[in-house]
C-alpha cells in the first residue's frame, strides 16, 4: 500500500550478533513513514539483537538505511541523534529521578528550550497521568505508569521511528490496551512505530503490518490482518488449534 | 538559585578572602590546608558524587600535580605557574589514558582498579631520577602564606564555580543519568564513555592543581606523601559527610571535618583520631546522603527525618 513512499527504515540482508556467535540471518525488513510495523516471535527468536543492530549496539553486516543514510557506519549516539529511539525492554527509567527529569533526559540532545517547553505540552497532553505523577520518583510508580514515562521520555527527543521492546511485558490486559490507544494516537501525528512483542495478539491489534520471526529469521510478513488469520501463525502463537 | 543565597555565598567569600589580612599566621596555614582538602572533595565529587564511579585513583592525579609543579620548579627552575601547568596538563592526559580502559569497570571493580593505580604510580616516582626517585624534591622556598591561601580559596571558587555549572548543563544531566543507570543514559543517546573520560580528567585537573600549590607551601615533595591513598580516603569522607552530588555539599564537608579535627587535636591530641572516628560513624547514621540532603530533610519533615535515618538501621 506504502509502495511508491521512500521506506522510513529500510533493512537487507542483515547478519548480526554478539562477537563471533551469529544470531541474524539475512533479515529483510521495511518501516514507511508513519506505519505501525510489529514484529512477532518467540523468546530467543533474534528479536531484540535486531533493535540492538538497528541501534548500532552490536556488530552487523548487510543493508540498513534510515531515510536514506546508512546506518552501518554510524554510533549509538548519532543513531538517536537521527531521532531514531528506542524504549528499552524492562522501561530502564531512571528510578531515583523524577518523572519530569527523566522526560528531560529525552531531550537531553536538543538545545532549543522553547521546542523542549513545546514537546513537554505535547507528551503531557498525550499522557496527561504523568503531568499529575511529574514530581514524583519514578521508580515509585506502578509498572503502567512506569512504561508510560519510558514511552514519553523516548517521546521528548522527537522520534521519526519509535522503537518498543516488549511494552505489555508484566503489565495487565487492561493497561496494554491503553498503551496500545496512545501508541495509535502517536502514530497519528506521523511518527512511525516499530512494535517488537511477544504478545501477539497485542501487537495484531494496533499494527499495519507484521513480521514473524524465528530464530534470527523473517520467516513471514503480511498485513496484520493476514497474519492474525494465517493458520500457521494462529498456531504457533495464537494458541489456536491447526485448523480450528 | 534565590538572589539572597547568592549574595550569602558571595559574602562569605569576601570573608574568607580577608582572613589572611586579619587572622593569624595560625589561621592562615589551616586555612590552606582546608581550602585545598575542599578542592579535592569536590573535585571528586564530579567523578564520585555526580558520576557515581568512586574513584580511588584522585590521589594520583593529585601526586601527579606535586610532581609536575615540583620538577618544573627544582629541576627546570620554570616559574610556579608554569610548574601548575605542567603539573595539570600531566594528570590530565593520565585521566584521559587510564579512564579509557578503567572507566569500563563499575562500582567496587573501578574502585580496585583505581586504586591500585596509586600504589603503583608510588613505586614509579620512587625510581624515577628526574623525581629525586626515592629521596624527593626540594622546592624554593617563598615565604608567602596570604599568596597560598588566596591562590586556594581563588582554585575552590573556580571549582566550585565549574561543578554549579556542571549541576545545570546538559553534561550534568548525562553523567547524573550514568550514575543512574548506564544502560538507560546509554539509550538516551548519551556518549557514555565520553562524559565519563570528561568528568575524570574534569576531576583531575582541579586535584592536580590543588597538588601543585601544596607542594609549592610545604616546599618538599617525596613519593609516600604524594601518592598518599588515605588522602584519597579523605575526599571521600568529606565529600559523602557533606552530600555528594550536591554542589556545595563536599566544600561543608571539607570544612566542617577539617575544623573538628581541629578541634578535637587541640582538645585531646591522643585521642583525637578515635573520636574523629566516631563523629564520621555518627555521621553516616544520622545523615547517609550528608549534610546537603539533612538541611533539606529537616526542613521538609523535621526531627521525623532523623528518626525515620535510625529505623533504617534498626538501632
Amino acid at each position: 500500500m506504502n509502495a511508491q513512499v521512500t521506506p522510513l527504515l529500510e533493512i537487507s540482508r542483515l547478519n548480526g550478533g554478539y562477537g563471533a556467535v551469529p544470531v541474524l540471518f539475512g533479515v529483510d525488513l521495511v518501516i514507511h513513514p508513519g506505519e505501525i510495523v510489529a514484529l512477532v516471535g518467540n523468546n530467543g527468536a533474534g528479536k531484540t539483537t535486531l533493535l540492538r543492530a538497528i541501534s548500532r549496539v552490536i556488530t552487523a553486516s548487510g543493508g540498513m538505511k534510515f531515510d536514506g543514510e546508512d546506518l552501518l557506519p554510524l554510533t549509538p549516539e548519532q543513531v538517536f541523534a537521527r531521532r531514531l529511539v528506542q524504549v528499552p525492554e524492562g522501561r530502564q527509567l531512571f528510578g531515583r529521578m523524577t518523572v519530569e527529569e527523566n522526560l528531560l533526559m529525552g531531550a537531553n540532545r536538543r538545545g532549543n528550550r522553547a521546542a523542549i517547553a513545546r514537546s513537554f505540552d505535547w507528551v503531557y497532553g498525550l499522557l496527561p497521568k504523568l503531568a499529575e505523577r511529574r514530581r514524583q520518583l519514578a521508580g515509585n510508580m506502578s509498572g503502567g505508569e512506569q512504561q508510560m514515562c519510558a514511552i514519553a521520555r523516548a517521546l521528548m527527543a522527537e522520534p521519526r521511528l519509535l522503537m518498543i521492546d516488549e511494552m505489555s511485558l508484566g503489565l495487565a490486559p487492561i493497561i496494554v490496551d491503553q498503551l496500545l490507544a496512545i501508541l495509535d494516537t502517536i502514530r497519528k501525528q506521523s511518527v512511525a512505530i516499530f512494535l517488537v512483542e511477544q504478545d501477539v495478539f497485542a501487537a495484531f491489534s494496533v499494527a499495519d503490518r507484521g513480521y514473524v520471526m524465528e530464530t534470527g529469521r523473517i520467516v513471514q510478513t503480511g498485513t496484520a490482518q493476514e497474519l492474525s488469520n494465517d493458520e500457521s501463525v494462529r498456531a504457533a502463537y495464537l494458541g489456536a488449534e491447526a485448523g480450528a | 538559585m534565590r538572589p539572597r543565597f547568592v549574595i550569602l555565598l558571595v559574602a562569605v567569600t569576601a570573608l574568607l578572602a580577608i582572613v589572611p589580612i586579619v587572622g593569624s599566621p595560625v589561621m592562615v596555614q589551616f586555612g590552606i590546608s582546608t581550602l585545598l582538602f575542599a578542592v579535592l572533595a569536590q573535585s571528586w565529587n564530579i567523578i564520585g558524587g555526580f558520576t557515581g564511579y568512586p574513584s580511588f585513583g584522585n590521589s594520583v592525579f593529585y601526586g601527579l600535580g606535586v610532581y609536575g609543579t615540583a620538577i618544573a620548579m627544582a629541576k627546570f627552575s620554570l616559574p610556579f605557574g608554569v610548574g601548575l601547568v605542567c603539573g595539570a596538563i600531566l594528570a590530565m592526559l593520565c585521566a584521559l589514558l587510564i579512564g579509557l580502559p578503567v572507566l569500563r569497570l563499575r562500582g567496587q571493580y573501578f574502585a580496585i582498579a583505581t586504586l591500585g593505580l596509586s600504589v603503583a604510580m608510588a613505586a614509579v616516582f620512587s625510581n624515577i631520577e628526574i623525581a629525586g626517585a626515592n629521596i624527593g624534591l626540594i622546592l624554593p622556598l617563598t615565604r608567602a602564606d596570604g599568596m597560598f591561601y588566596e591562590l586556594s580559596l581563588g582554585l575552590l571558587v573556580a571549582c566550585v564555580l565549574c561543578v554549579f555549572w556542571i549541576s545545570r548543563s546538559r553534561f550534568g544531566m548525562g553523567l547524573i543519568a550514568i550514575r543512574e543507570d548506564e544502560h538507560a543514559a546509554a539509550s538516551m543517546g548519551v556518549n557514555t564513555t565520553l562524559y565519563k573520560t570528561m568528568a575524570l580528567v574534569l576531576s583531575a585537573l582541579f586535584t592536580s592543581i590543588a597538588g601543585g600549590i601544596h607542594a609549592y607551601f610545604i616546599t618538599f615533595v617525596d613519593p609516600a606523601s604524594a601518592f598518599d591513598s588515605t588522602l584519597n580516603v579523605r575526599m571521600v569522607i568529606m565529600t559523602v559527610f557533606g552530600g555528594p552530588g550536591t554542589v556545595l555539599g563536599p566544600v561543608v564537608g571539607a570544612f566542617v571535618l577539617s575544623a573538628v579535627y581541629e578541634l578535637l587535636a587541640n582538645w585531646i591530641s591522643t585521642a583525637a583520631a578515635l573520636l574523629f572516628g566516631v563523629v564520621i560513624v555518627v555521621a553516616v547514621i544520622f545523615m547517609p546522603r550528608g549534610i546537603a540532603d539533612l538541611a533539606a530533610g529537616i526542613r521538609r519533615q523535621g526531627i521525623s527525618y532523623l528518626l525515620q535515618n535510625i529505623r533504617r538501621y534498626r538501632l
